[in-house]
């Protein structure tokens, strides 16, 4: 299959490994996929040290177990991504390591206090399930069938989220000004989470032509903006003044965007910013300090059925 | 002995209380630190697979401790007591569940797990016919999940002492862990622990937990080809946990190694940062 | 030899089980399945796989999804009573539907 016949295909769930596509469109949702579920294990790492320090057996629990959903969704994502043939998953999770892996901007950041865990748990997370619903619908079928299970569990994160902070704005005021402070450091960073406007980025087009992609940056902020304002609001935090942000006549939202810091944005881009780099260097010392036990795994690794599979054939 | 008797929770006497307190104590504390340690290993296991497998084991075992602590609440207590305002110095739990992990010793982990859960395993079974009802209603529930557990640690332990390099690591691990796990049949404080066996809130007592535990786990991990460490182990009566090799502190009464103090620390940080008197439920039943 | 077949009935949907055959190798699994189980239900796609090589862990050796309250890992644990996001309420509803189907199972 040529590109311009990917083009006139391209359709929900239209493409499958049995198809032979052209390595654009492998290497293509390749990088997406891939920058998706690198971007499920920082997350995951960010939020680690809160199953430890959540502040009582039940919220530990649910931590533990979003933080365990997370490292399912990288399982299921590498997956989808391995089936276009272009990287193995070994070859992605070094390239995390080594820092040449691409994940979300958020979690570059470093999170330390409790009152921070329900910008990412909450706003993060909404931004991202909001994104995911609509890749149910991504060209790539594989893809779509991980967004399926992935969108049954997220439900849960996101409500464990909203209940933190409901929980926090509902505290003493001193929790509600500390969840504030928070929420005004994470603010311009989940704003961000859409990346530039559309007119800035640079792989939609290709992306959304062959239907890995479903709808814009801006479109998604937009939706984003339209639910999560409003909650946050509701729960009593107040929106920053900057990034300015309003509502124009037509019900739209604008977005002042030289009010956000894009040359972070863009060294976090490309995984210069230093608090990144040490969370990276951080899951990369974890995955080395375990390498013998794969090797010990792998060196006997043989089907169950005591035969390599070519037997079958 | 035990009378076969039930107790009544609506009518406790002092020394049925504190037999209850410590029993629930022990089994809940056990729960929740190894628990606290197995969640070290989020994002840090070998695999994607074996760390969703091994997540799934700490939230059991949580959800155990929560089962165990919530017996306790019979005798007034509640979480923030058994948690999160309680001195570190009254922790009853044993001292192999409290050692942090050297880093990427996944060996420490799976023998930790395998030591605990067969441990696990038999006192379940002398709970089975406890005179406390809510004891012996939950056991079924716990060993529900427990399965799992031993048979996770087995298999992975046959995997690890097939190579060279593992083998070394699960030695140096028994040698390190094996005299914490034998306090796990250590009692809180001796006539207590005669009160527990006589009113019948556990049907075994230690050294008979003791000794079935070690006549299933020495031969288990020979089998292994691993170096048991002797010390007057197993004698011509058969097993049995000697002092001599037990660890200068024990945890059963409230001493622990200094990584306790630490990790309670850390895992009360929020709690305190954050003035809370009261840590939140998600879930109302227990 | 025994090979498991798995039918997808339209390009996206997922390859359910559908079946087996008897076959000496690879490529005759493929199209006697292509008959046996592909001649009249809607078939996009089949897969065989040799049955030796199918594992098997039911509920007999593991109580899938533990037998301990683990009510912190489903949505409806959460009772917020806010509007939540369209795909919020999807998730919501689609952990209902596999808990109503757990119970009954």
């Amino acid at each position: 299959m040529d590109i311009e016949e990917v083009k006139e295909r391209a359709g929900p769930r239209e493409f499958s490994p049995a198809d032979d596509l052209p390595e654009e469109y492998r290497k293509a949702a390749t990088r997406m996929i891939e920058f998706h579920a690198n971007s499920e294990i920082m997350g995951a790492y960010l939020e680690r040290p809160f199953i430890r320090q959540a502040p009582s057996i039940d919220r530990k629990l649910a931590f533990s177990a979003k933080v365990q959903d997370e490292i399912g969704h990288g399982q299921l994502l590498y997956r989808a991504a391995e089936t276009l043939g272009v990287k193995t998953r070994e070859e992605m999770l070094d390239d995390l390591a080594n820092g040449k892996g691409k994940f979300l901007n958020c979690f570059h950041y470093p999170m330390t206090e409790y009152v921070e865990t329900p910008m990412v748990a909450f706003f993060v997370d909404g931004a991202a399930m909001r994104r995911q619903a609509t890749l149910r619908r991504t060209s790539w079928e594989p893809y779509a069938h991980a967004m399926d299970k992935v969108c049954f569990e997220e439900g849960f994160h996101v409500k464990h989220g909203e209940d933190i902070l409901r929980t926090l704005m509902n505290g003493s005021r001193k929790e509600q000004q500390l969840t504030q402070e928070a929420f005004e450091e994470w603010w311009p960073r989940i704003i961000q989470f859409f990346g530039p406007t559309d007119d800035k980025s640079t792989h939609h087009d290709f992306a959304a032509s062959v239907g890995l992609k479903q709808k814009s940056n801006d479109e998604l902020r937009q939706a984003f903006l339209d639910q999560y304002v409003p909650k946050a609001r509701k729960y009593g935090l107040e929106i920053p003044d900057y990034p300015r942000i309003h509502k124009n006549d037509e019900g739209r939202w604008v977005v002042e965007e030289d009010d956000l810091d894009w040359d972070e944005f863009f060294t976090i881009a490309k995984n210069e910013y230093e608090p990144g780099v040490g969370q990276i260097d951080g899951r990369k010392h974890a995955q080395e300090a375990v390498q013998w036990v794969r090797d010990t795994i792998e060196a006997d690794n043989v089907p169950a059925g005591g035969q390599p599979p070519q037997a079958a054939d | 002995m035990s009378t076969g008797e039930m107790l009544d929770p609506e009518d406790l006497d002092e020394r049925e209380r504190t037999a209850l307190e410590h029993l629930g104590k022990r089994l809940g504390d056990d729960e929740f630190v190894l628990a606290e340690r197995y969640t070290e290993w989020q994002v840090r296991s070998p695999s994607l697979e074996s760390d969703l497998a091994l997540s799934n084991i700490a939230q059991d075992e949580l959800g155990h401790a929560r089962l165990w602590y919530d017996v306790l609440d019979d005798v007034g207590l509640d979480e923030e007591e058994l948690v999160y305002e309680r001195d570190p110095d009254t922790f009853r739990h044993s001292t192999l569940v409290e050692q942090p992990f050297p880093e990427g010793d996944w060996a420490d982990a799976i023998l930790r797990s395998y030591l605990y859960d067969i441990a696990e395993k038999l006192r379940l079974e002398a709970l089975e016919q406890s005179s406390y009802p809510k004891i012996a209603d939950r056991v079924g529930k716990i060993q529900g999940e427990e399965e799992y557990h031993l048979e996770h640690a087995q298999n992975w332990l046959e995997r690890l002492a097939d190579g060279e390099d593992g083998t070394g690591r699960l030695q140096e691990a028994l040698d390190r862990l094996f005299p914490h796990a034998l306090t796990l049949f250590e009692p809180t404080d001796p006539d207590v622990e005669e009160d527990i066996v006589e009113l019948g809130l556990r049907t075994a007592t230690l050294p008979e937990l003791g000794e079935e535990w070690l006549s299933i786990v020495l031969p288990f991990l020979e089998s292994l080809d691993l170096d048991v460490p002797e010390s007057g182990l197993a004698d011509a009566d058969g097993y049995a946990v000697t002092g001599e090799m037990l660890p200068a502190v024990r945890g059963r009464d409230g001493s622990h190694t200094e990584s306790w103090d630490d990790l309670f620390a850390d895992l009360t940080h929020t709690y305190r940062e954050l003035e809370r008197d009261r840590p939140t439920k998600i879930m109302e039943q227990p | 030899m025994i090979w498991e077949v798995f039918r997808q009935e339209e390009n996206g949907e997922y390859h359910t089980h559908c079946g087996n055959v008897h076959a000496p190798d690879r490529e005759m699994a493929k199209q006697f399945a292509a008959i046996q189980h592909g001649r009249r239900k809607p078939t996009n796609s089949l897969w065989v796989v040799p049955k030796e090589e199918v594992g098997e862990i039911d509920s007999d050796d593991v109580t899938f999804g533990g037998t301990t309250d683990k009510g912190y890992r489903w949505t409806m644990t959460y009772n917020l009573q806010t509007d939540q996001a369209e795909e919020v309420v999807e998730s919501e509803s689609e952990q209902e539907q596999a808990d109503k189907q757990r119970g009954e199972a």
